[in-house]
């Protein structure tokens, strides 16, 4: 039980993911809109079908009546279409209006105003040409008749519709080829369809679209291939008819006369072969599967020859078409090329299709088009093809000159030549191309009012004598040489790092010397100032601050220094160099005497001349 | 006894050498003859050969494109050329002949960027030796300021100018060899070569390239190229339609 819901569970999960992820898709296209006739050239009477088919939506407001005098259009119903390819779902909403010419003429059905939430579509204006007698190309169903047995024939149908009965050569006509098989005949296709014919060439056939129809009281499971035909010549050709093999389910034959009941679905006693018991109950008795050839009738087609009097640009082109044109970059020197991009949209025989040409090509060198398309329904008659040419300007230009499109308008019966606006650009540059080491033609700057003649192309230079130094394609840096280069400077950098670090450590020595020469001065001054001292230490002290002070003024040895390279550095007058000469000897006499000339102590009075002298020792 | 030897040998390698190169002069100045003399094919193939032999050098190349050109070939004109340009970039000659090659061609260009426009004005080597000098002054000053007494503001602001020129150029040299100018360059030799969506003789086309208009080979597949094309456009090419600039 548990395992049941957890199971329920998982797959509302998965369905809500999958619908989520499919909404997601549905919504991210962005909604168009197209719109079809079944019959362009209906005759009077004849009904024909108008599509409205609105893709990348769900749904849409569509116009419920279009009026137009001569005319009677009813909408009639509505179908939606969901398809999912590699996880990208798509949907379209159909909505099919019934036409019914009241008279013969040539009508325009305007574009008409499709709502899809916020966005307004337009639908292209369409051409219905009613004629005044009665048509048989399309309506019920009438290939089914021609099959193998009576029984075949009324399970299944071929139809070949034709879009018109008259066309250009080149023209693309749409066609549709429906294939029915009623539902209970499980028909499944062996082969085709096929459309056999001669003078005309057809799209390949589009995977069919499948719909449940009722024609005339019956049901039918109908398969519609989208093809398109274009007639390769004038005259008046058969198309089809369709062909195709189906494998269908089949009652067996019953050996005896009917007596069974008549079947439900044979209401109106038309023999239905499924009235057999067999398929009220399919285990009670055997069915067989049967191959069934399908066949539709043909339809004539009179195709016309087209007018004489084409434009000179015409390369083909059928249908009806617009045109636009960029062409980039705008800023461009002489000789650069230029994309013009030219994209012509509508409807019409785009494979048969040539770009447009420039109208004046003078000034202008050409490279070859290349083109792309993009087809705006299943088989390629809407759409727009892109041209992008490179041009590139020979001399200063403005603007990109117009460029021309013919082709002819099946509906009108006439040519049409669409020409673009000139696009703006700027060329800079000119004349002044040659190199100044060619011989360049004298007049190659001078400016003219009148375009100048094209200049003669240049000539090439000299050929060279001497051969010249081999070098390497090789850059620079991933030359061995280069790296080899740098071992110089590296080794200068060393030493000189190496000198700087020796400089840096011989500075500190220095520091180191003259910080243990103040210290001790300093110290020696201490002492003296207490007046503890012997005689001979305190002048063997005061001589030392004295030396040690002149070594410091002039960075030499303390022990080189003298009573007279002392008055000297610091400048002494003739007392205080008495005195200091008085101070040396004394320290002299005491040192080497063991004992001075005198008091075997030192006076108050002494010291401090002592001390006097030494502090006026300054540089 | 050892002394004699070396100098034989020595004296060898110098006769060898000698003669090396005058033979190349020889075959060069014979190659030159038979272009003056408007023999272009045997021109052509005494330079070919001059150039497989390893003589790389602006002028050879200079020559053989002028022999391509009065042969009319353009596009191995326009390759040749573009070599010498490549070798020497301020080759006076090669550049004069190279433009109005292009010009007989209608061959396409490939537009450098705007950042490759204004670096244009030196060579990427020309870049790198400065890249080199600014680097060892700045190393010099770095040196200087860590081990000396005084840390002038002179020799900070030397410091910082060399390092900025230091990265300027190198930047220049990374730009230069990412853009038009490197060894991916190839010229197309082929005569209106179809540049297509994919690898496929019957794929759609995206630009015809008349010979002598510059690619750039992103990828090669097989007998395909994958190139930037003039115009801001890819596609594939048949390889033997193109030729790269660099050897």
């Amino acid at each position: 039980m548990e395992m049941s819901i957890r199971s329920h569970w998982f797959k509302f999960a998965v369905a809500l993911a999958l619908s989520l992820s499919a909404t997601e898709s549905i919504h991210a296209a962005s909604p168009s809109v197209t719109a079809v006739l079944s019959n362009s050239e209906p005759a009077v009477g004849e009904t024909v079908q108008l599509q409205i088919k609105v893709s990348g939506a769900q749904s849409a407001n569509v116009p419920q009546e279009i009026s137009i005098d001569g005319l009677e259009i009813h909408q009639t119903g509505t179908a939606r279409q969901f398809e999912m390819r590699n996880f990208d779902v798509s949907s379209s909403v159909t909505y099919n209006y019934t036409i019914l010419p009241v008279r013969a003429g040539k009508f325009k059905i305007p574009a008409q105003t499709v709502r899809v939430g916020n966005d307004s579509l337009h639908t292209p204006e369409l051409a219905l040409n009613v004629t005044g007698g009665s048509s048989s190309s399309a309506g019920a169903p009438q290939g089914g008749a021609r099959g193998p047995s009576a029984i075949a024939s009324k399970l299944t149908f071929a139809e070949l519709v034709v879009g018109k009965k008259d066309a250009y050569v080149g023209e693309v006509v749409p066609a549709e080829i429906r294939l029915g098989f009623d539902p209970r005949a499980h028909g499944r296709l062996e082969e085709g369809p096929e459309l056999s014919g001669q003078g005309f060439t057809t799209q390949k056939l589009q995977q069919p679209r499948e719909t449940m129809e009722t024609i005339g009281g019956r049901t039918y499971q109908v398969y519609t291939f989208k093809t398109a035909i274009s007639p390769a010549r004038p005259g008046k050709f058969e198309i089809g008819p369709v062909q195709a093999k189906a494998i269908v389910l089949l009652p067996r034959r019953p050996t005896a006369p009917r007596t069974r009941p008549r079947s439900a679905f044979d209401l109106f006693n038309l023999d239905d072969p499924f009235s057999d018991p067999f398929f009220s109950d399919p285990f009670g008795s055997m069915g067989e599967r049967s191959e069934l050839p399908i066949r539709s009738e043909a339809v004539t087609l009179n195709v016309k020859p087209l007018p004489p009097n084409a434009p000179a640009n015409f390369s083909g082109a059928v249908g009806n078409f617009t045109m636009a044109v960029d062409a980039k970059p705008k800023n461009v020197q002489v000789g650069d090329p230029i994309t013009v991009t030219a994209t012509i949209s509508g409807r019409g025989n785009f494979d048969r299709m040539n770009g447009p040409v420039l109208e004046d090509e003078r000034g202008w060198h050409k490279y070859p088009p290349s083109s792309k398309f993009k087809q705006d329904d299943d088989v390629g008659i809407s759409g727009e093809k892109t041209f992008e040419s490179v041009i590139a300007p020979n001399e200063k230009k403005t603007a990109v000159p117009p460029l021309a499109f013919a082709y002819f308008d099946p509906i009108n019966g006439n040519y049409v030549t669409l020409r673009s606006e000139r696009v703006p650009i700027q060329v800079e540059g000119g004349a002044a191309t040659a190199p100044t080491v060619a011989a360049a033609p004298a007049a190659a700057t001078t400016p003219a009012a009148t375009p100048a003649p094209a200049a003669k192309p240049a000539d090439i230079l000299y050929q060279l004598n001497d051969l010249g130094r081999i070098r390497s394609f090789a850059p620079l840096y991933s030359q061995p040489i280069f790296w080899i280069a740098q071992i110089a400077p590296l080794i200068g950098l060393l030493g000189f790092a190496g000198w700087k670090i020796r400089q840096t450590k011989i500075g500190n020595r220095e520091v180191q010397r003259v910080a243990a020469l103040q210290h001790e001065s300093a110290e020696l001054l201490r002492k003296l100032r207490r007046g503890e001292l012997s005689p001979q230490d305190y002048f063997s002290n005061a001589s030392r601050v004295a030396k040690v002070k002149t070594a410091l003024a002039k960075n030499i040895d303390p022990n080189a220094v003298d009573a007279e390279t002392v008055a000297k550095v610091f400048d002494l007058g003739e007392n205080e160099r008495a005195r200091l000469r008085t101070l040396f000897e004394r320290t002299d006499e005491l040192r080497y005497s063991g004992s001075g000339n005198g008091d075997a102590s030192l006076g108050h009075r002494d010291r401090e001349e002592v001390l006097n002298l030494l502090e006026s020792l300054r540089a | 006894m050892k002394r004699s030897v070396h100098f034989a040998v020595w004296l060898l390698f110098a006769i060898g050498s000698s003669i090396a190169s005058a033979q190349t002069a020889a075959q060069f100045a014979k190659a030159n003859q038979e272009y003056a003399a408007g023999d272009f094919n045997s021109a052509v193939n005494d330079y070919e050969e001059l150039m497989r032999g390893g003589q790389d050098t602006p002028n050879l190349f200079y020559n053989l494109g002028n022999a391509y050109f009065r042969k009319k070939d353009f596009g191995r004109a326009v390759l040749n050329y573009e070599r010498a340009l490549a070798l020497d970039p301020h080759h006076p000659e090669a550049q004069a002949n190279l433009r109005i090659a292009r010009d007989e061609a209608r061959a396409l260009e490939l537009a450098p960027t705007k950042l490759e426009h204004s670096l244009g004005f030196a060579t990427a080597n020309q870049y790198v030796v400065v890249a080199s000098i600014a680097f060892w002054v700045c190393a010099f000053c770095i040196v200087t300021l860590i081990f000396g007494r005084r840390r002038g503001r002179g020799l900070i602001a030397l410091s910082i100018l060399s390092l900025s020129i230091f990265a300027i150029t190198i930047f220049a040299v990374w730009t230069l060899s990412r853009g038009k100018d490197t060894a991916n360059l190839a010229v197309v030799t082929a005569e209106n070569a179809d540049a297509r969506l994919a690898t496929a003789d019957n794929a759609n086309r995206v630009l015809t390239l008349p010979a002598g208009s510059e690619i750039h080979i992103l990828s090669q597949r097989g007998d395909w190229i994958y190139a930037a094309l003039p115009n801001n456009l890819r596609g594939w090419l048949p390889a033997k339609s193109a030729e790269h600039v660099r050897l």
